[in-house]
């Protein structure tokens, strides 16, 4: 498993790719500055490859966008993973002291002077924080920005999300190997990690999960999720762990490729609840529609939430269907044709 | 000097790490925040953020990425005077319509809001566009959760205790694979294997295997002009006689062990980085010997600062950034006390990996000197021995302050290749 670094040149194109359309959407929606604290957004916007760290996090500012400069200012105490393009004076080190943060906020050009600064959380200590350092600047919610703008993948987007969709597809084929000679789940899931990481991926985006299925425990529920060079790779199967098949195998299935099907430009989130509930999609208990990208993304539909959510071209999805534990999830790409898996 | 502190550590070892109590633990913890939004005025808490809702209501969403913990957290909702905390599952409050569905939840619990102290960790986007919050005056919940947590239980104190010593436990096969030719991700998926193989909990941070540098100057570029760790890029092959610092964390129950060696690939140790294990020990010797209720986080630094006294380091170019400290004289690391400049001496775990106490940050001297410690703190020490040229010795050892002195709460995992 070849893994990409920020001195790859495709690396740097897709980057550029991401930071333009960024600032773009920064214009669009006024904003002349965007304060980053989340994982996956600030990856997005700058690239930079950092340490994973399981969880949420309290909002802070892992980096901060200047639309008039187009420059990039990054949370950073080294260089190692930031890219070429943010230079080393635009890293401000890991601090504990407030005092210190405001100072690197200040010495950000741009960042005092701004009236509209973005943001995509926000925290009392910030709020007070932004107020003296750029008064009367009004914050302002941006993650919904962001998602319209990750939403709809670039082509080298797609591509690295496909390499990823193979780690998981192999992790998927590693436990079931395993449980079809009598492995635990427990021991399949040991095998399953120690190949992904001879593979070079140690990153989960979901918990990973090879898990017996009701108490019969004669079905397996494997479903993976890793992160690959910043991008999700996933996949979901339930297997019989005696070798002989159950009906809802194929009832699950079947939900699914509907809900794929249904997974075209223009189709809204109350066309895939209409999908999910109506003939022939019968006993497919649940079921969950969700961007994917560098993690979990927008938008998010379900039986009861994300009706007015309208799907796009080369968005990519996870669909998952399920029914009593027996799951079944693919990342699929959005085309007129309907949704294709990567 | 190894086998003093492994003696020093085996005399204070706390344990066997006795069962957890989840309900006495959980009921301690709910009078804690309550006392502490009384002694804030706080009339409610609304948490978010995943250490915090552990904290308060039990439930740990752990192992899983920073974008998926945040679409699908519960929230929690802790109501002055009340006996038990609210948990909210399923709300997507990243969401515009989970936001308010968290209005209506607030709505019903806690009206009316306008005129309220709300103490809040972290606010989506949603939630600032749906204006859940805009009538209540807002605090920030840190200034609850921190207080709050500042102590533990002897439950909390078995639940870091039983983290620390599975995650030790995993570390035994893994060093075993950490061998020349094997990469950084290789070595950590046998980690990762072993924590299943042994019913450990999820795993909390990408492990940490990184080749040091012999020099600062041959390492990543830094904002301190000190070596860059851990930086988690990249996945290197490792080569004979690499030195590895090692860093993972694992959680039980929603607490977050802390393991740190130093590990020499494919050899043995040379006499001068053996020196600098040597060192270290005396650092974590000296520290320990002062560390009992009362005394302060600067006592603590002052003795890790007098027992790496002696030869003087050269020190590295000062660089301008914002938050650079000056160097003091002394030894050791490059701003020339014993441990790096962009963390600390030592630091508190609990339901976050890093926590207060905080000791030898750049929140100064000042704050050092006015952390007082106390019965129920826990502290990570993690000194670092760095000779220019030679490279660096870190490990790190978990302790808690007792009535009248501290216990050790790892098991005694060995310093292999340095010592035992």
């Amino acid at each position: 498993m070849s893994v990409t670094g920020v001195d790859d040149p495709a690396d740097a194109d897709l980057r550029a790719a991401r930071r333009q359309r960024v600032f773009d959407a920064m214009d669009a929606a006024g904003l002349d500055a965007l304060v980053l604290g989340r994982r996956d957004s600030v990856a997005y916007a700058t690239g930079v490859r950092s340490l994973w760290t399981a969880g949420t996090r309290l909002f802070g500012p892992a980096c901060v966008l200047v639309a008039a400069r187009r420059s990039v200012h990054l949370l950073s105490t080294w260089d190692e993973g930031v890219p070429p393009e943010v230079p080393f004076e635009h890293l401000y080190g890991v601090t504990w002291n407030p005092a210190v943060m405001a100072g690197s906020l200040a010495a950000v050009p741009g960042l005092p002077e701004a009236r509209r600064i973005g943001v995509d959380g926000l925290s009392v200590g910030f709020a007070s924080a932004a107020g003296r350092l750029a008064p009367g600047a009004s914050l302002v919610p941006a993650d919904d920005v962001l998602q319209a703008v990750r939403a709809v993948k670039l082509p080298a987007e797609v591509e690295r999300m496909r390499v990823a969709v193979a780690v998981a597809t192999a992790g998927v084929g590693v436990a079931s190997a395993a449980l079809a000679t009598g492995a635990s789940p427990s021991e399949a899931l040991a095998d399953t990690l120690a190949a992904v990481g001879t593979a070079g991926v140690t990153v989960p985006t979901s918990a990973p999960l090879v898990e017996p299925v009701g108490e019969a425990a004669s079905l397996v529920r494997v479903d993976l999720g890793f992160l690959v060079d910043g991008y999700e790779g996933g996949r979901g199967r339930t297997v019989p762990a005696g070798g002989s098949g159950d009906p809802r195998l194929d009832t699950v299935r079947e939900a699914q490729r509907r809900l794929i099907d249904a997974c075209r430009p223009g189709a809204s989130g109350t066309d895939l609840q209409a999908t999910a509930a109506g003939p022939g999609a019968a006993g497919a208990a649940g079921w969950l529609v969700r961007g994917s990208g560098m993690g979990f993304e927008a938008p998010v539909v379900t039986d009861a939430l994300g009706g007015s959510a309208v799907l796009a071209e080369n968005m990519v999805l996870s669909v998952e269907a399920s029914i009593d534990g027996v799951v079944r999830r693919d990342l699929v790409l959005v085309t007129p044709a309907g949704g294709q898996p990567l | 000097m190894g086998s003093d502190l492994s003696t020093v550590l085996a005399s204070h070892r706390w344990g066997p790490a006795a069962d957890v109590d989840v309900g006495r633990m959980m009921r301690a913890r709910h009078a804690r925040l309550q006392a502490a939004m009384a002694e804030q005025g706080v009339d409610v808490a609304v948490l978010l953020h995943g250490g915090n809702v552990t904290y308060a209501t039990g439930r740990a969403v752990r192992g899983v990425d920073a974008a998926h913990a945040a679409y699908e957290r519960p929230v929690a909702v802790v109501v002055a005077g009340e006996e038990r905390p609210h948990l909210l599952d399923g709300l997507w409050p990243e969401l515009d319509e989970g936001a308010e569905a968290l209005g209506r939840v607030l709505a019903d619990v806690a009206r009316p809001l306008a005129g309220k102290r709300v103490a809040v960790d972290v606010q989506t986007g949603a939630m600032v566009r749906s204006g859940v919050l805009a009538e209540a005056t807002l605090a920030d919940a840190g200034t609850v959760v921190g207080p709050a947590k500042l102590t533990k239980t002897a439950d909390e104190l078995a639940c870091i205790a039983i983290a620390q010593r599975r995650n030790e436990e995993a570390m035994v096969a893994t060093q075993r694979a950490c061998r020349p030719g094997a990469t950084r991700a290789e070595v950590a998926g046998v980690f990762l294997a072993e924590l299943v193989r042994l019913g450990a909990g999820a795993n909390l941070i990408d492990p940490i295997f990184q080749p040091m540098p012999r020099s600062r100057a041959t390492g990543p570029r830094t904002t301190t002009g000190d070596v860059a760790f851990p930086t988690g890029v990249g996945n290197p092959t490792f080569g004979s006689g690499d030195v590895v610092w090692v860093d993972t964390g694992i959680d039980h129950l929603g607490y977050a062990s802390d393991f740190g060696r130093t590990w020499v690939v494919g050899r043995d140790p040379s006499p001068a980085e053996q020196a600098l294990f040597s060192r270290w020990c005396d650092v974590m010797v000296a520290v320990l010997d002062v560390l009992r209720p009362g005394v302060t986080g600067g006592d603590l630094c002052r003795a890790a600062d007098d027992a790496a006294g002696g030869g003087v380091a050269a020190l590295p170019e000062p660089a301008p950034e914002v938050g650079v400290r000056t160097p003091t004289s002394g030894a050791r690391t490059g701003w020339g006390r014993p441990w790096l400049p962009h963390f600390y001496l030592a630091h508190g775990v609990g339901v976050e990996s890093a926590e207060m106490p905080l000791v030898g940050t750049d929140l100064g001297a000042a704050f050092d000197d006015g952390l007082v410690m106390a019965p129920g703190m826990v502290l990570v020490l993690e000194p670092v021995a760095w000779e220019d040229g030679v490279g660096g010795y870190r490990s790190e050892e978990i302790v808690a302050v007792t009535d009248d002195g501290w216990v050790h709460l790892g098991g005694g995992h060995p310093y292999e290749p340095f010592g035992s």
